[in-house]
């Protein structure tokens, strides 16, 4: 499944990308946070390991990520090593003048045939509010810091 | 009356020599991934479970998790706590659950084994600790999972303390797991520990209880060894501190059985109706 939430923020991409590239601000902005932990020594760039849940439904889901794209002011990227196949991206682009457009996507898939299939579509409500969500705090964040 | 002894000693034997050897090899992480869909539909939309501070159990190495048991023979905290487990720490941490005799011997469950099942005896939680794996026990074992349902909210292991040896002798942490809205799967009406001991199952079986409880599709249902369809029941977890094992048996107990008593009271407190939550 991949779902996918677009929002415009009242900043330029330097201020969103000093957030957003920032691990240590994801729990501060991004819902339904269960766990956010780093697992390498690496510094914030390709390489580097976060452990990362949401609750989704009764439990956490998520594994451990990779970060595989980190192109300054425009993306970064990051794949699931562990737990649900993943994919996830933020995507930022001008969008006026002092304005950001943001992308979130997550792209996911659970094993297991048809029940990860069914399991996929009954969570894709839910991970569809968190992007949501998480772009909202996001605007917020960075609003109220510019 | 001979012929009887000689039958029961027959079951016995029966019983005994289908329980598995210990053998973590049997634990296979890529048939749990696979499982975890499944599990997380029904323990999502079934029984609209909560699983809470799984941060607190320590994020490697063994760690003996100690749990509240509800449910009968069909325990929903059980495969919720291993559906919790699994996705948070994901299924390449091993992780063993003990379980009664008669449920790793039964062919119909053998697919137990591959979540890291083994039968429940001290060889083979050593074993799973020493392996530097999470090993889930439930002390209070059938006389816990079977007291009335009106008992819901008490944690009683009869006395049971053994792990507290174990956690010391592998040198390894206690983590309480406390949960509640098991028992409202059925309606337990009692342990049977007196029918038990009437049919010599206690002896034959290491069934202490014959439990008698109103359950589906049954109605009433005793032995529950057929197990029955568990009400959609909320399911609460919430995982506490761990504990060290730094002072004698008993005081280390009392500081477990305190520990899950005051995360048993905590969730039921938010609990405003049987069944739904």
């Amino acid at each position: 499944m991949r779902v996918e939430r677009r929002n415009v923020i009242e900043a330029d991409r330097d201020a969103v990308w000093k957030i957003v590239s920032d691990p240590d601000r994801y729990p501060s902005f991004m819902t339904r946070l269960e766990r956010w932990e780093t697992a390498n020594d690496q510094p914030p760039g390709v390489g580097a390991r976060y452990f990362v849940h949401w609750k989704i439904g009764s439990v956490p889901v998520g594994g451990l990520i990779e970060l595989v794209e980190f192109d300054d002011l425009r993306d970064l990227a990051w794949v699931g090593i562990t737990g649900v196949n993943l994919r996830g991206r933020i995507r930022l682009r001008d969008a006026g003048e002092s304005q950001t457009k943001v992308t979130f996507r997550l792209s996911y898939q659970a094993p297991g045939g048809i029940l990860g299939y069914i399991a996929d579509r009954v969570a894709v409500g839910q991970v569809g509010r968190i992007a949501a969500d998480t772009l909202k705090r996001l605007k917020e964040l960075v609003e109220s810091s510019g | 009356m001979a012929g009887l002894a000689e039958a029961l000693e027959w079951a016995r034997e029966q019983i005994t020599s289908r329980v598995p050897k210990a053998d973590l090899d049997q634990r296979d992480p890529d048939y749990i991934r696979d499982q975890l869909p499944g599990t997380w539909l029904l323990a999502s939309l079934y029984f609209r479970a909560d699983v809470q501070h799984l941060d607190r159990i320590p994020a490697e190495g063994p760690v003996l998790l100690i749990g509240n048991h509800s449910g009968g023979n069909v325990p929903p905290d059980t495969f919720v706590f291993t559906l919790a487990f699994c996705s948070y720490f994901g299924v390449e941490r091993p992780f063993y659950q003990l379980a009664h005799n008669l449920v790793v011997s039964a062919p119909p469950l053998g697919w137990l084994r591959k979540f890291g099942t083994v039968a429940a005896n001290p060889e083979n939680a050593r074993l799973a600790l020493e392996s530097g794996a999470a090993l889930l026990i439930y002390p209070g074992g059938d006389y816990e999972v079977f007291r009335p349902s009106w008992e819901r909210h008490t944690v009683d292991f009869d006395g049971r303390m053994g792990y507290v040896k174990l956690a010391r002798e592998a040198g390894v942490p206690i983590v309480p797991v406390a949960s509640v809205g098991g028992q409202e799967s059925a309606l337990f009406l009692n342990r049977g520990q007196w029918l038990a001991k009437l049919l010599r199952a206690d002896k034959i079986l290491r069934l202490k209880s014959i439990p008698i409880s109103l359950a589906l599709p049954w109605g009433l249902n005793i032995s529950d060894l057929a197990g029955h369809i568990p009400l959609p029941t909320k399911i609460s977890i919430e995982v506490q501190h761990p504990i060290e094992v730094d002072g004698d048996d008993q005081a280390v107990h009392d500081k477990v059985m305190a520990s899950l008593q005051a995360g048993v009271d905590r969730l039921a407190a938010r609990r405003r109706f049987p069944v739904i939550g």
